[in-house]
């Protein structure tokens, strides 16, 4: 049995925490927020040890394995840091931190702990995004030469069904680090390096709309280092759109076909949602294991992700996801940043 | 009982030059005119959320820059104008005032932005069709010489319709108003027993039913309840089948006899406004959320947090 810790259980924490009930072998053991009600919801799912600090948690916490930290983005680097210490393989949500000086010593910490690291690229794990790269690594697209990815959501400002403030981290530049290219583009950017490997960055936009001081839109042109594949990033915060409404798709474009993500995803949600609840009711009565948020399509792969994270764990086998896609990552979204700053000061506030 | 007020609909150019013209016309056409001296004036925009005057969502500041316009022009340039909005449960005034274009706004036309949840807030109770309701009402608003309300017209899938009245409940010093929801109706007429305000204009400009739509309208009224009623029906409603209308009518502080519409016709308006059938709105979602807690109870699956109702 792998004994899990998680930090933060605002609604991904609570969403992973929920998703580990799932897997076979793994026991949520302990869970720290700042927020009762969070914390008595916690209990509500059989975690016996919550803590309001993530620190005390994982320093007092025994016989854990390993830790999910799902925290403000200013916290990854001390998070990693404490949790790599006391000997745990770490999930950690993206972006691995936030800026490269950061991640690079979270690279080296990785490497001198011999402990797992995983970042949760999620947008790997949709189910489009692995027919893609089948498809591509079968060459069936022949030569890829371009790769269009993009999404344009409410990003932090996404309104739930039950109205709650945008935690104020998120207006804070220092602590979130960046706008939506760190909280969308990040992912844009990890799909293309997904198909098409390492990056530079040919020219970037950052828009700031809304009058913040982090940005609200980005428009980023890529080049692979490799096979010179282009890679088109557009993503935005501004946008009011309502799940199952997801204004996402990603666009591989090789010279003998291409492959939509919006040709993949099931047309009608609600009618996929229906057959993959009446097969999953099935499996329930008949006493087999179900699919897990399979019927959401979308949210399926943060299942899909920790479940690969801790058969790694359980294979000794290593993330698909390692800390030096989180470095090389930032390094892009980090470079648009400075290139930025220079052209009109509008990069990342230092 | 107060009988129904004129409402005026004013065809208008969403152009910056032209708005205040319009706003001119708008209560012109209604004779809106104060004869007690005005030093000092309120507007209250409907900024529910940080999505911008295109989405049909919030007021445009465009809007109401014509209006402080027309106010100046009216009053004197030495008019004390406030533009003020309240917390509510998700959102914060301190975020959506630059987030929506209305700290520029304030420089522009140098007023001051208030954030009316950090006013003095004076308790409130009022009975509402026997229940007793307690609020805490910004004082500024009690005090202000002219408190001018400029809503947005929109449909909402509880109330049918959000207007002018729901926009007083936007005043509310408490930001958690959804602790209001499960008597959303009789807060909304509990509330506009208490603050009312002098004159309501509405923002018309983009309107929202399934989806936004330009309608380049300006609505005006003395009176909220004549204006929400001559919403629901461009909206596509029976404004006797909107229950805090209904309620408002029974509590007294509206009356539908003698509500008159001049300057354009309501139907034009109608014609395009791209309605919602209320059943099917709030059926569709009541259902899709019992299908879903159903569904967890039976396969033991997991609703992604985001979409719990609780």
């Amino acid at each position: 049995m792998i004994k899990v810790a998680i930090a933060g259980l605002g609604r991904q924490g609570m969403l992973h925490l929920m998703n580990c009930n799932h897997i076979d072998d793994v026991q949520v053991v302990a869970a720290a927020d700042l927020s009762r009600k969070a914390r008595t919801k916690a209990k509500s799912f059989g975690v016996e040890n919550l803590y309001e600090e993530y620190d005390k948690m994982i320093r007092s916490s025994r016989d854990l394995d390993a830790v999910i930290l799902s925290v403000p983005n200013f916290l990854h680097l001390p998070c990693i840091e404490l949790a790599l210490e006391a000997g745990l393989d770490v999930f950690t949500e993206k972006p691995l931190a936030n800026t490269v000086r950061e991640c690079q010593q979270i690279v080296s910490l990785v490497r001198k702990s011999g402990r797992k690291l995983m970042i949760g690229h999620n947008c790997r794990f949709y189910e489009f995004s692995e027919k893609m790269k089948r498809e591509l690594d079968n060459g069936s697209l022949g030569n890829l030469e371009v790769v269009t990815a993009e999404e344009v959501i409410n990003g932090p400002f996404a309104h739930p069904y039950v109205p709650s403030p945008v935690s104020e981290w998120w207006f804070d530049p220092k602590k979130a680090g960046g706008g939506v290219l760190l909280d969308i583009g990040y992912h844009m950017i990890d799909l293309f390096r997904f198909f098409a490997g390492d990056a530079k960055v040919l020219y970037s936009f950052l828009g700031h709309r809304f009058g913040l001081p982090i940005e609200d839109t980005a428009i980023v042109l890529l080049q692979s280092h490799s096979t010179n594949v282009k890679g088109i990033i557009n993503v935005g915060w501004y946008e009011r759109t309502i799940f199952p409404r997801f204004n996402f798709r990603v666009i591989l474009h090789g010279n003998a076909g291409y492959l939509a993500s919006h040709d993949l995803v099931p047309k009608n949600l609600y009618s996929y949602a229906a057959k993959v609840g009446i097969k999953n009711v099935v499996r329930r009565v008949i006493g087999r294991k179900i699919a897990p948020l399979k019927y959401t399509y979308f949210y399926e792969s943060y299942y899909k992700e920790l479940e690969h994270f801790f058969n790694c764990i359980e294979t000794d086998a290593e993330p698909s996801v390692s800390a030096e896609d989180g470095l090389k990552t930032i390094e892009i979204v980090e470079s648009v940043y400075q290139a930025s700053e220079k052209v009109n000061g509008n990069g990342k506030p230092s | 009982m107060a009988m129904g007020n004129p409402v005026s609909l004013v065809r208008c150019n969403p152009d910056k030059s032209e708005l205040t013209g319009s706003v001119a016309k708008a209560l012109e056409l209604i004779g809106f005119n104060t004869k007690k001296k005005v030093n000092t004036a309120i507007i209250k925009p409907n900024l529910n959320y940080y999505w911008e005057a295109a989405t049909g969502c919030t007021t445009d500041p465009l809007l109401v820059g014509a209006i402080i316009d027309y106010l100046r022009e009216k009053f004197g340039r030495d008019l004390n104008i406030k533009v003020a909005e309240a917390d509510a449960s998700a959102m914060r005034t301190k975020h959506v005032f630059p987030m929506l274009g209305y700290d520029k706004l304030a420089e522009e036309k140098q007023v001051e932005l208030l954030n009316l949840s950090e006013d003095v807030l004076r308790k409130e109770k009022v009975s509402v069709s026997g229940r007793n309701i307690e609020f805490e009402v910004p004082q500024s608003l009690l005090d202000v010489d002219l408190f001018v309300n400029v809503p947005k017209l929109k449909i909402m899938r509880v109330t049918k319709i959000t207007c002018a009245m729901k926009n007083i409940f936007g005043c509310i010093g408490k930001p958690r108003k959804f602790a209001y929801h499960p008597i959303l109706e009789e807060a909304i007429v509990g509330i506009n027993k208490v603050l009312k305000p002098h004159l309501t204009i509405v923002d018309g400009l983009v309107g929202l039913g399934r989806s936004p739509v330009k309608l380049d309208l300006l609505m005006a009224s003395v009176d909220v309840f004549s204006i929400d009623w001559v919403v629901a029906r461009i909206v596509g409603y029976n404004p006797r089948r909107v229950k805090f209308l209904k309620i408002a009518m029974r509590e007294k502080i509206g009356n539908p006899n003698g509500i008159s519409t001049c300057g354009e016709d309501v139907e034009p308006f109608k014609r395009r406004f791209p309605g919602e059938s209320f059943l099917s709105q709030k059926f569709v979602w009541d259902v899709q959320f019992k299908i879903l807690r159903l569904y967890k109870r039976i396969s033991g699956d997991v609703i992604p947090p985001f979409l719990e109702e609780e």
